[in-house]
């Protein structure tokens, strides 16, 4: 079943410049999808569509079935999103703060926000960590904790850009450990990157973007083929001949 | 390459989040210091100066409110890494009441005009004297002392410096503000009351 | 921040820990008050409160102390100001400058009323987390109309948050222009220009993508917050602290 259309979607910026253009998608619950292009591609642009923090300029986006133009604030909570830059998305003073603020804001009960706090610490493995201070987190911490707060409002997408940006190997591996825990129970991800050796070999759908379009769209390993000319650089393995292996192994 | 102005978020929530930003400058402002005399020479003045510039009156006061509020209710925001009633109830406690309505002050007059550096200077320059005057004041009832010796003890011997600061803040506010998205007319009516 | 707060909350389960914030910061206010408009018998009952408290919370004497010497400076100067310029019959001349009994006795107390309030505030601090005052702060200010108490409790958090932010990233970038030689240049107002540019283009940058995380994260100014209950030993502790300022007030001067 699709759980995001995106139909014919395109903006532009108010300086006149093209953002993304007529973009026609469809992902189904549950897929792994990748999403790279070099910078400036459009892929930001994009991803802030599926969650209505960007109105676009023509053509629209249904999350499971219903228009986030027509109600933004369902979209927020079943698209659940990481930011590039782990520190800046870090509202709360502690772990257990910050994973609330979500839910606060979902104007839940004390006791149900209580469980999903407790319940998205111990799915990214950090329930011993909630009384922390957040700014003494490590980089792969602080990005499992931003994956914490959007799993506490509930999401059923989780949209990552640059997850793997600025993460020492540990910290890779952490991540990349989270979010493959998240997808096999069941959640939805999209990711990008343009550095596809770290995600693509658990991936089962890569795009390609270039200026503000989708160029490619199949398999990992029918698309691996055509990135380089687009600026992303195609992993290690795959120019052996070789299949990819994943960070985990 | 991020994407450029997410320019449908909401202008209220950004801007709470900048005036926020600010009153956390006003702080930080009070950690880089250089004792001299009883007020010891801060950058905490020129944030606040600085704060009406980029902010406009309304922003900006509501910045140094919540700033004072937060130092009022002991979070440790004012200088020396204390807060308290004690700081503001003090002989220097002028200065920082004073703050409130020299930020308005300063953001009313740069305003009347899109950046226009010479408003932003004669505000600039009667911003820094309601803080003098407030804080000059209470010092003489807080101190007893004369009003000569309140005004050479906690005015003349900061004048060079608050003069270079203005001159610092208008150069840094002409840099800053094109990266700023402020409300338009709409959002300013809808602004903090 | 832990740098720059020497002075923050002390984990632990005093009694002063465990009361509602609301009330403590009454309370706060109400003894702050009291300490001001004090003469030295009910300085005294206060301070003697006070170090009842700071006892029983196990705060180390010497922690206390080193806290109290960012306001040394600052007391000094009041109780100097005071002597100095008090009437009165002098008690030893010098310079021309007459020491007075009156003076004396006037700047003693000035500097003890200071005291006494800094250390309350300290009391407060030690045993009050953030979010408390947070929820206090907006849980008081709800009845006050035209007031939006939610955001201010918001902008107190953010305020917070940010600090940090400012000075790490005043460091970076006033290292960054060390290494390039900012040293040479003589003009202060060149380097202030300099330092300062960068830090807030960054800063409010950074404070943009906060604003739309936040909104991704359905910010509401309606959101729910933290409750808080008010219980028998809250209004027992607010009553003791009235009864205290009463007692302040009706004891004799001399």
């Amino acid at each position: 079943m699709a759980i995001l259309e995106v139909d014919g979607l395109s903006h532009r910026f108010s300086d006149g410049a093209v953002g993304i253009e007529d973009i026609q998608l469809t992902v189904r619950e549950g897929g792994f999808t990748v999403l790279a292009g070099p910078n400036g591609s459009g892929k930001s642009t994009f991803l802030r569509h599926l969650n209505g923090l960007l109105t676009p300029t023509s053509g629209d986006v249904r999350v499971q079935g219903v228009s986030v133009r027509e109600d933004p604030r369902r979209a927020r909570q079943l698209v659940g999103m990481v930011f590039q830059d782990a520190d800046s998305q870090i509202v709360g003073e502690t772990v257990y703060d910050d994973v609330a603020f979500g839910p606060e804001n979902l104007m839940l009960d004390r006791q149900e926000i209580h469980q999903r706090v407790m319940g998205a610490l111990v799915a990214l493995g950090m329930s011993d960590m909630a009384g922390q201070r957040t700014h003494l987190l490590s980089g792969g911490e602080k990005r499992r904790l931003a994956i914490a707060g959007i799993l506490a409002m509930g999401s059923e997408v989780i949209v990552l850009d640059e997850p793997f940006s600025n993460l020492d190997y540990p910290g890779v591996r952490q991540v990349l450990a989270a979010i493959l825990d998240l997808h096999a129970r069941g959640r939805t991800i999209l990711l990008t990157t343009h550095d596809l050796e770290k995600a693509i070999a658990h991936a089962d759908r890569l795009l390609l973007m270039e200026k503000g379009r989708i160029v490619a769209d199949g398999p990992p390993d029918a698309v691996l083929s055509k990135t380089e000319p687009l600026g992303v650089r195609r992993p290690c393995a795959v120019r052996w001949g070789r299949p990819v292996e994943s960070w985990l192994s | 390459m991020n994407p450029s102005p997410i320019h449908d978020s909401s202008e209220q929530l950004r801007m709470t989040v900048y005036a926020s930003l600010m009153a956390a400058f006003i702080a930080a402002g009070a950690y880089i210091a250089v004792p001299i005399g009883p007020v010891p020479v801060v950058l905490q003045n020129m944030f606040v100066l600085l704060a009406g510039l980029l902010l406009g009156w309304r922003w900006a006061a509501a910045a140094v409110g919540v700033y004072l509020l937060a130092g009022i209710c002991g979070l440790p925001v004012f200088a020396g890494g204390t807060g308290g009633v004690g700081r503001l109830v003090g002989p220097t406690g002028g200065y920082l009441i004073g703050y409130l309505p020299a930020a308005a002050v300063v953001g009313w007059m740069s305003e009347r005009r899109d950046n226009n550096r010479v408003l932003d200077v004669l505000g600039l320059i009667a911003g820094t004297m309601v803080v003098y005057l407030c804080g000059v004041f209470w010092l003489k009832m807080a101190t007893g002392m004369s009003i000569g010796k309140s005004l050479a003890l906690g005015m003349y011997p900061f004048l060079p410096g608050d003069g270079l600061k203005i001159i610092a803040a208008a150069a840094i506010a002409g840099a800053v503000r094109p990266m700023i998205r402020k409300p338009g007319k709409v959002a300013h009516s809808h602004g903090y009351s | 921040m832990a740098e720059l707060t020497a002075f923050r909350y002390h984990p632990g389960a005093s009694i002063l820990h465990r009361v509602d914030p609301r009330f403590k910061l009454g309370c706060l206010i109400i003894a702050s008050m009291g300490a001001l408009n004090g003469d030295a018998a009910a300085l005294g009952l206060w301070s003697i409160a006070s170090a009842a408290l700071f006892a029983e919370m196990r705060m180390p004497l010497m922690t206390v102390a080193r806290e109290l010497r960012y306001f040394a400076l600052l007391i000094l100067l009041v109780v100097l100001a005071r002597t100095l310029t008090a009437a009165g019959e002098p008690l030893i001349r010098f310079w021309g400058v007459a020491l007075t009994r009156q003076g004396l006795i006037e700047g003693a107390l000035a500097g003890w009323r200071l005291g006494l309030v800094v250390m309350l505030g300290l009391l407060f601090m030690a045993a009050t987390r953030t979010w408390q005052v947070k929820s206090a702060v907006e849980s008081l200010l709800k009845p006050v109309p035209f007031i939006p108490h939610k955001r201010i409790a918001a902008m107190m958090g953010l305020l917070l948050r940010f600090i940090p932010l400012i000075l790490s990233t005043a460091r970076d970038t006033a290292d960054a222009q060390r290494a390039r030689g900012i040293e040479n240049r003589r003009n202060p107002v060149f380097r202030l220009i300099k330092l300062a540019v960068p830090l807030l283009r960054k800063t409010f940058l950074d404070a943009d993508r906060l604003a739309t995380a936040m909104d991704a994260r359905c910010y509401t100014e309606s959101r729910s917050t933290q409750p808080l209950f008010a219980r028998g030993g809250d209004w027992a502790f607010l009553g003791a602290v009235c009864g205290l300022s009463f007692l302040a007030l009706s004891l004799p001067c001399f």
